[in-house]
């Protein structure tokens, strides 16, 4: 305990450029993330609706590649898709990223890492959306069915908006995971915090102050611990407002909040 | 297709043995979790405020960081503070740790869906609070959140493939077969035969958590 608080252990902090560089690189995490949410959000919203599609081949298919999507571990995609994409791919990524995406995304590797962070991410989304669809009261589509509307209407006017509104907090809850799977991309060499971290601990990078691998680590930690409390108090007002304007219990989806 | 057929039978030694060391790393990481997890959800109602925050505070820490930095933070940050942690321990003790604070989250609300009248009564029958926790709510608790838990352990398991590639480098099936790839260069049929071992080892755990659902769940 002494070692851990030892003010001479946290000098590293307070020395040279280290703060700036691991603030740095903890921002490129959460770039990583907000890219990855986005898209694994639209790609989610997909392949729900393809597995509830009433085509039975299609929704075979979309449930085959989400359940083998899901059930891989995300470090396996990670390293699989670093190794496997081919350089074409990368070398045309490096040519069309939009030149005011940071450095540490320039590099063909973050394509890699983005398609796996994607592919992992919106299986389990997909997962989500479809509970929520599924846990809409039968009466609601046939009500809407009765009235006239067409699959796509229904789908878009009536169920669509109750339904996403009810995996707001799994989502949060799927985005703060997302936030702690982005130091994974550090296997792959991208440029985020955790290899900032282990660049201040093993030079002395800055400053000359020797910067205890712990003490980096635990303060890195902090960053985390920081930022996903404050989205998941965020994505608690957001329920409880709802709750308020529209006078509605709305239902989360059970069982799918506590993903590790 | 023949040269998944070759791969296999040149590499299966090496991924047969990875695959065990991965079951070892979970089982173990599983027991951690359960005994970790079922003593921070006690504390959490826990009748002493002060009880019930220390084990918020246990939650929220340990949901909100990533394994990586839990991994770092026990084997190199330990080991350069002098403490010479060995892999296994850092690894299956930072999995551990960081899932028990799931499995608390999960147990807390089966403790809460037991009803009050029944703590009421084992307490007015002399029961300790101990004892009424052990007896009468946890064993009902555990048997209403089996579905969550259930889910908690396969994100484990997926999980435990960060410890092989990371800093530890225990030899488990991911690492085996990046040993194989880096040795042969058949990416695909190497990752695609690990991928077979994760499935199973997902997919078992799923039937597994379905029959004891259908069989224990109490529904309420």
């Amino acid at each position: 305990m002494t070692y851990v608080f030892d003010p001479t252990n946290w000098e590293w902090l307070v020395t040279g450029n280290n703060l700036r560089f691991l603030l740095e690189g903890f921002l490129v995490n959460l770039e990583i993330a907000a890219i990855a949410i986005v898209l694994s959000l639209i790609a989610g919203l997909l392949l729900a609706l393809g597995r509830l599609a009433r085509l039975g081949p299609l929704a075979f298919a979309v449930g085959v590649w989400v359940d083998v999507w899901r059930n891989l571990p995300l470090i396996f995609i990670i390293l699989y898709l670093a190794l496997a994409l081919p350089d074409s791919w990368s070398e045309r990524y490096e040519s069309i990223v939009p030149g005011f995406f940071p450095e540490a995304l320039q590099s063909g590797r973050v394509l890699g890492a983005l398609l796996a962070l994607v592919l992992y991410n919106s299986a389990v989304i997909a997962e989500i959306m479809r509970a929520g669809i599924l846990s809409m009261e039968r009466g609601q589509a046939e009500a809407a069915k009765a009235l006239g509307l067409t699959y796509s209407q229904t789908m878009r006017l009536v169920i669509l908006p109750q339904g996403l509104r009810r995996m707001v907090p799994a989502t949060v809850s799927q985005l703060i995971t997302l936030n702690k799977d982005t130091t994974l991309v550090s296997i792959i060499a991208i440029q985020e915090v955790m290899r900032h971290g282990r660049i201040v601990t093993s030079f002395n990078f800055f400053g000359g102050v020797e910067a205890p691998v712990l003490q980096v680590f635990l303060f890195i930690g902090l960053l985390f611990v920081i930022v996903n409390l404050s989205l998941s108090r965020l994505s608690r007002r957001l329920e409880l407002r709802e709750r308020r304007l529209t006078g509605t219990t709305v239902q989360p989806v059970s069982g799918l909040e506590l993903q590790p | 297709m023949t040269g998944l057929w070759e791969v296999l039978r040149e590499a299966f030694p090496d991924l047969a043995a990875g695959f065990w060391v991965t079951v070892r790393i979970v089982a173990i990481s599983f027991l951690i979790a359960m005994a970790v997890g079922t003593l921070v959800a006690s504390l959490r109602v826990f009748p002493n405020r002060w009880v019930q925050r220390l084990g918020g505070i246990y939650v929220e820490t340990f949901r909100n960081v990533p394994l990586l930095v839990l991994l770092f933070i026990s084997f190199a940050g330990l080991r350069r503070a002098g403490l010479p942690v060995n892999a296994w321990v850092a690894g299956t003790a930072s999995l551990g740790l960081y899932t028990a604070a799931y499995v608390a989250e999960a147990l807390r609300s089966g403790i809460f869906s037991v009803s009050p009248g029944q703590i009421e009564a084992s307490l007015s029958l002399g029961f300790t609070y101990a004892q009424t926790l052990r007896r009468i709510v946890l064993p009902q608790a555990f048997r209403t959140v089996i579905s969550p838990l259930g889910s908690i352990v396969i994100a484990m398991i997926k999980n435990s493939a960060i410890i092989g590639v990371s800093l530890l480098a225990l030899p488990d099936l991911l690492k085996e077969a990046r040993i194989e790839q880096s040795r042969t260069f058949q990416t695909s049929e190497t990752f695609f035969w690990a991928a077979v071992g994760y499935l199973l080892l997902t997919g078992t755990a799923t039937i597994a958590v379905r029959v004891l659902e259908r069989r224990y769940t109490i529904r309420r």
